[in-house]
């Protein structure tokens, strides 16, 4: 049985009681968090939480279905009166005056929220560097970046501070991390998951969704958080689903699966020997492999970073110091400042199309391609970085560190899901197998990846 | 320094444009996509309002954050400098 879904069981039959739980992690966190720097808060509230739900279980009442789980929440996402930092100077007072939606269906189902997670600054990166409170550490691969930008939410899990996390994935901030930090992660179709509460990188772009130790863990926070506000304006009318009854007598027999020769072109050796390995595991588990074509897959990266560039430079407008926190401009990291500028700049010239709208239609190309390769076949599979996580402290060029996210950023720009288990190592570094699928095709996502998970 | 500092990212914003105009110029033209689904929720459901309690305790936890307030508890706001 699964990590997580042994502990819910020790905790429904009273063999694990909620605060002891909570205790646990509270007591990790003070032990390992000042090397790895996964938290930024931690919420002195959380073992009231737990003692509730303890008395719920002691009085013999129903309790959800996360009862007494310690669960982090990335520090872009409001928690009532928690401090949603985006890890940066411009927000570190900001303490939220209320529960982002995901948040108030965590706490329904009893979920203890134990603090806020670290993460790039306003979730701009891939490597855990840029944040204002300090680099995170991999715990999966000490000394090495954790991935980003919901960096200390893979470290928190890795590293066993806590059983379950929420991130944000814009272009691969939830993927990226979890295949840096050997976890597992999952970007949610876009419209599944609601937004409220979110603080924006990219609107049309952004979705929370969870970071677990395995497969099972995922499903289940996917399945307490997806559903239809009706207070939201992009959303889809997605029906409830139970993500973890799918995860029951998986047969891959009925599987197509699709690889694509783009991926070899963009990846390390290295890394695409484990990729392949894993891929050879999953036709030996009886799945069909068929290559499909991705040819312009390479184009969504500088796409994207236009994209990104125009709505966070319209997001971080109401940053201006007036009703909370400080003018951005004058406190905020290198990378931010890079990207209000890059968005400033393409808003200015944005008068014939040449650039936003443009990057748009590319936008375009990527989703129609990306959805004639998933009519094909029911996930694509393949790296979900490119390269092995690099040494903390090393100085890349911001074209170097945008390379990290060739992979993961195609889903984002066609709003499709994916999800990321661990495939294997090199040389004791984790490497995640990326599982894309069509939009709401979580369930077969989600069950290759526990099959990958319980044969590897 | 500063100015240095802000160069230095100018130039690196620029990059990042540019290389995307080159990786585009081949590619045909599309119609633009703005959200990967149809907006299909454009307008809000009449619901209860919230409890008078509910509107306090925001209020009140709203006051803590904000910068500055008047003598009745309300927000303050510097006009915009111009530049």
């Amino acid at each position: 049985m699964e990590v997580t879904q042994a502990k819910l069981k020790a905790i429904r039959e009273r063999e694990l009681s909620p605060v002891e739980n909570v205790e646990r992690a509270l007591k990790r966190i003070k032990k390992l968090n000042p090397k790895i720097n996964a938290f930024i808060e931690v919420d002195e509230g959380a073992l009231a939480q737990a003692e509730a739900v303890e008395q719920k279980l002691k009085r013999g009442r129903r309790v959800g279905k996360l009862a007494g789980l310690a669960i982090g929440v990335k520090s872009n996402i409001n928690v009532k009166g928690l401090r949603a930092t985006c890890a940066s100077r411009t927000l570190e007072n900001y303490v939220a005056p209320y529960d982002a939606e995901v948040v108030r269906r965590i706490l329904a189902e009893d979920g203890v929220v134990i603090g806020m997670s670290n993460m790039d600054e306003f979730a701009c990166g891939s490597s855990g560097e840029t944040s204002a409170f300090g680099i995170t550490d991999n715990p999966a691969a000490p000394g090495h970046i954790p991935g980003g930008s919901s960096s200390g939410a893979a470290a928190a899990i890795a590293a066993d501070l806590c059983d379950l996390c929420l991130g944000t994935d814009t272009g691969g901030s939830i993927r990226n991390p979890a295949s840096h930090c050997g976890v597992v992660g999952l970007k949610p179709t876009y419209g599944l998951v609601p937004r409220q509460g979110l603080i924006d990188l990219g609107m049309s772009l952004d979705q929370i969704g969870p970071i677990a130790p395995d497969v099972y863990g995922a499903a289940l926070l996917l399945e307490v958080i997806a559903r239809r506000n009706p207070n939201e304006c992009v959303m889809l009318d997605a029906p409830d689903t139970g993500y973890t009854d799918k995860l029951k007598d998986i047969d891959l027999r009925e599987l197509r699966v699709g690889v694509s020769p783009e991926f070899s072109k963009l990846t390390e050796p290295k890394v695409m020997k484990v990729i392949d390995s894993a891929v050879e595991k999953l036709r030996q588990l009886g799945a069909e492999v068929v290559e499909v074509e991705l040819p312009h897959i390479e184009k969504a990266m500088p796409a994207y970073y236009l994209i990104v560039s125009v709505e966070f430079f319209s997001a971080t407008r109401k940053f201006d110091g007036r009703k909370y926190g400080k003018r951005i401009e004058d406190v905020c990291g290198d990378e931010v400042l890079r990207r209000i500028l890059r968005g400033r700049y393409i808003s200015r010239k944005e008068y014939r199309g040449k650039y936003y709208q443009r990057a748009l239609q590319v936008r375009t190309i990527i989703r129609q391609e990306l959805a004639a390769a998933l009519e094909k076949v029911d996930v694509i599979v393949g790296p979900t970085v490119p390269k092995l996580p690099h040494k903390l402290g090393a100085k890349l060029t911001p074209m170097e560190m945008y390379a990290y996210d060739y992979l993961t950023i195609p889903a984002n720009l066609a709003g499709i899901c994916g999800g990321v288990v661990k495939a294997g190592e090199v040389n004791g570094i984790p490497v995640g197998l990326q599982v894309q699928g069509k939009v709401l095709g979580e369930p077969a996502v989600l069950q290759v990846m526990r099959a990958l998970e319980e044969n590897l | 320094m500063a100015e240095e500092r802000q160069r230095e990212i100018e130039r690196s914003a620029e990059e990042i444009v540019e290389s995307f105009v080159k990786a585009a110029e081949a590619l045909p033209s599309e119609r633009e996509t703005y959200y990967s689904q149809e907006a299909s929720n454009v307008t809000r459901p009449d619901g209860e309002p919230s409890r008078s309690e509910e509107r306090l305790d925001f209020r009140k936890r709203f006051i803590k954050i904000m910068p500055g307030s008047d003598e009745d508890g309300n927000l303050r706001v510097e006009v915009a400098k111009w530049k």
